[in-house]
């Protein structure tokens, strides 16, 4: 480029111009946001909605490979409980409820489940839902061609040959091992019900039994869902929804703010973000309870945290309360480091408290006077760093010295996340707890992100799935609860809400879990 | 002349497969892969290795590289690892999009710039140059993102008059974009002419300065003929390169200003491929960026030869 070009003016540098554009601009862009601090969160605006409408979702793009088949790890997920049902969901209270199985029992041994299936049900495209295409969808799961993440939690209890229909409205699953909470394992969004036979056009046909048909989908890009008129359940109030692929997080806000889309869908806000919504003439936030669990693994199998008092020492290290203020505003709920969420029915209210004198005394008869480690954090999600500085102001009363350590968020999962001794990451909460407790923390699984291993723990999940008294099984998974927290198996600080973006224009919008109420969601009347 | 272009062109060809090679060990240099980037945290290492075989990514970088260059010399520029479809025909709508925006920004950019660098060099020191200037200097200095952003909440969420992103993404038609093309084309086009307007003054000072143009206004021609006749030509002269560089710099400066706009351009696609490694789809990009800059350096080169009689007959011919 021509040397030229920089030629001085003499009576203004390019320096001194951007120091000066950068003050002015501040106050002018604050401004043009309406940025007030007294606005606060509020919740989703429930009451009469109109019937019909469209509903416009932005929504991230998984990727260029994301399809319309739920049992993909790639799958359009904002599509899937639209399009289709599972045999049986999970309430808000966490408790089975039926979805296309109208009831179940469970044998004696817990050995064998049967559902009965919903009548007079039909497909998108007008064929009868029967028992076969059950049998078909876990097949398809299981099958390690469709590579789906749900297939290691269902694969130890099923396979091919263990699912039967004595009839066109039964499922009887015969399992390899007692599970007295293997429905639950069938709430999964990968759970989701596909026709017989459907296995190589599922991803892109979506035909279901949902209360919406799908008109037009691409990967990463736009699509659009109608109403269902043949849909078995209470009809929709909307006609139809859109759906948009918007990469970027602030473009996603931009459209909200512009009036373009209606909802920010699977986008956890920040705190800054958040603010500049509420306060917008359109547009408002909502937050949706716990739907974030923040673990920070302490990898087992590490020098470091191989020790059980160690990793109790650092349970016992943090003020729960400052870090929940610190990293999410108080927006969720503490954890006390037990990883079942509070909505769960089997949840115990048990935790290991702050208490800075006993964890110096155990690091201490460990023969450490301090404690340093690197803590890792990423910009994957915006609570994760916020989180690891928390901890790391919180810790320095116990002696412990966290040096955080920011790792590129493209690689976290594959050159972080298992590898390193200490780091944050997040799960969506919605996992029944027999998945939640035996995908993360049993010895071996493949997601158990902090190689927890105990044998007593293992031993009495085996014996809570083998026993069919509700109760004493709900006793059995809190034991478990208690083994992991004292044992020093989970360091959760607590529970957050995903702060959703929502246009004033919507009504009775509700997600909990993995479950979006796609029934009951339209615009104001 | 034949010789100086042959030249010219051989140095264009080693320039393109130079950045080829390039991105291609940039890319392989980065952690992770389509593989991984595909499975996010459902990576565990067998499903990786399974995705690695079926994406061929377990073949030698080097083999990779030569393969990909054989087919690319043909025509084929391969399939994209994530979507699966054709990266000729991803890369070529994208490119058609993005030649929209480019074109619009181009055209307005280039013009706008012109005369308001005229007219500052014109008025040296006076309060239209120093206006002109001052906004100039801004346009250089703020980042095209957060003009980018201020013209959203200005013209979208404000005024409502513009789209603030395009809805329809990749599958945009024509008349999707127009409405959707001009906040993009605004910000691009403030970056653009910022650096355009100030070459402008600069030169057209310097030739209003020269005796030639003296003479003119001493002969007693009028104002206009002077500027038209005398002073455009050779004040275009240097602002020539200063704009083909800055064409071939919309191609890359599209990126961060079609991210936000969500425009389905060239930009918003290269920064999806980075991100799944989707490497037959940034190679073609990269190709088509490095083919950008060179053809419009060779341009500038060719219209300068013509403007410029001194290039067109050199003294003492080597």
């Amino acid at each position: 480029m021509d040397s030229r070009i920089e030629a001085p003016t003499g009576w203004l540098s390019r320096r001194t111009l951007l120091a000066g554009s950068a003050l002015l601009l501040a106050p002018a862009v604050l401004a043009a946001c309406g940025v007030s601090p007294s606005s606060s969160t509020t919740g989703a605006a429930t009451g009469a909605a109109r019937q019909g409408g469209t509903l416009r979702i932005a929504r991230p793009p998984a990727s260029k490979a994301e399809t319309l088949d739920p049992a993909s790890s790639l799958s359009a997920y904002e599509y899937l409980g639209a399009l289709y049902n599972r045999l049986v969901k999970l309430s808000a209270k966490g408790e089975l409820v039926p979805d296309l199985a109208e009831s179940w029992t469970l044998s004696a041994d817990a050995m064998s489940w049967t559902f009965v299936l919903r009548k007079g049900v039909t497909w998108h495209d007008g064929k009868p839902f029967t028992a076969q295409d059950v049998i078909f969808s876990i097949q398809h799961i299981l099958d390690p061609a469709t590579k789906s993440p749900q297939a290691g939690v269902l694969s130890p209890f099923v396979d091919g040959n263990s699912i039967k229909a004595p009839d066109a409205t039964t499922v009887v699953f015969a399992l390899k091992s007692p599970n007295a909470e293997f429905a639950s394992l069938l709430t999964g969004y990968n759970c989701y019900i596909i026709p017989a036979g459907s296995a190589a056009t599922i991803g892109a046909s979506g035909i279901g039994t949902g209360p919406f048909k799908l008109k037009s989908f691409t990967a990463a890009g736009p699509g659009s869902i109608v109403r269902n008129p043949n849909y078995f359940g209470d009809k929709p109030a909307l006609d139809g929804i859109e759906f948009s692929s918007i990469a970027d997080t602030q473009a996603r806000v931009n459209a909200l703010l512009a009036g373009q889309v209606d909802l920010v869908a699977q986008t956890n806000l920040d705190f800054a973000t958040a603010k500049t919504v509420s306060a917008s003439s359109v547009a408002t936030v909502t937050s949706v309870k716990n739907a974030q669990w923040y673990p920070v693994p302490m990898l087992n199998t590490s020098p470091e945290f191989k020790d059980p008092d160690i990793r109790r020492a650092f349970a016992h290290a943090y003020n729960p309360d400052e870090v929940f203020k610190l990293a999410v505003q108080g927006n969720g709920t503490v954890a006390h480091n037990n990883p079942v969420p509070p909505t769960e029915a089997y949840y115990l209210d048990y935790g290991l408290g702050y208490d800075p004198d006993k964890s110096k005394s155990l690091l201490k008869a460990k023969g450490f006077d301090h404690f340093d480690v690197p803590i890792y954090t990423s910009s994957y999600d915006p609570v994760l760093s916020p989180l690891a500085l928390a901890l790391q102001s919180s810790m320095k009363a116990a002696n412990i010295n966290l040096a955080v350590t920011n790792s590129p968020a493209d690689s976290y999962f594959t050159d972080v996340w298992m590898k390193k001794p200490l780091m944050t990451t997040y799960w969506y909460t919605g996992r029944p707890i027999d998945q939640l407790l035996n995908q993360i923390f049993r010895t071996g699984s493949s997601y158990n992100e902090t190689a927890y291993s105990n044998a007593t723990f293992d031993q009495t999940l085996d014996a809570a799935r083998a026993t069919v008294d509700a109760a004493k099984r709900k006793t059995l998974y809190q034991d478990a609860q208690k083994i992991l927290i004292d044992d020093g198996g989970s360091l959760t600080p607590f529970f957050s809400d995903r702060i959703t973006g929502l246009s004033k224009q919507v009504v009775n919008y509700s997600e909990h879990g993995f479950e979006f109420d796609y029934i009951n969601i339209g615009l104001r009347a | 002349m034949v010789t100086f272009f042959a030249k010219r062109l051989g140095w264009s060809v080693f320039t393109v497969l130079l950045a080829t090679v390039l991105v291609f060990s940039a890319i392989q240099s980065l952690p992770g892969d389509a593989a991984t980037q595909l499975l996010g945290q459902n990576a565990t290492p067998s499903a990786v290795a399974t995705m690695r075989q079926q994406l061929g990514l377990d073949e030698p970088p080097v083999s990779r590289f030569f393969t990909w260059l054989g087919k690319a010399l043909h025509g084929d520029f391969g399939n994209s690892l994530v979507g699966g479809g054709s990266v000729a025909g991803e890369v070529g709508s994208a490119l058609v999009n993005t030649s929209l925006l480019a074109g619009i920004t181009i055209v307005i950019g280039i013009l706008l710039s012109l005369v308001l660098g005229l007219v500052a060099g014109l008025t040296r020191d006076r309060w239209p140059d120093i206006s002109i200037s001052t906004l100039a200097l801004v346009g250089m200095s703020v980042p095209e993102f957060v003009v980018a952003t201020v013209l959203v909440l200005l013209f979208s969420i404000y005024i409502p008059i513009f789209p603030a992103v395009v809805i329809a993404g990749q599958n945009a038609s024509l008349a999707d974009l127009l409405p959707s093309v001009w906040l993009p084309a605004g910000a691009l086009i403030c970056v653009l002419a910022a650096y355009i307007i100030r070459m402008m003054r600069t030169s057209v000072i310097d030739v209003m300065d020269s005796e030639f143009v003296r003479t003119a206004i001493l002969k007693g021609n009028s104002t206009s003929r002077v500027v038209f006749k005398h002073l455009l030509p050779s004040a275009m002269l240097p602002t020539l390169n200063v704009i083909a560089m800055n064409i071939a710099w919309l191609v890359g400066g599209v990126v961060v200003v079609e991210s936000i706009f969500n425009y389905p351009g060239i930009g918003t696609l290269m920064i999806r491929s980075v991100q799944t490694r989707d490497l037959p789809t940034i190679l073609l990009i990269t190709v088509m960026s490095a083919l950008t800059y060179v053809v419009c350096n060779l341009l500038a080169d060719f219209a300068a030869f013509l403007l410029n009689p001194r290039l067109r007959y050199p003294r003492n011919s080597k």
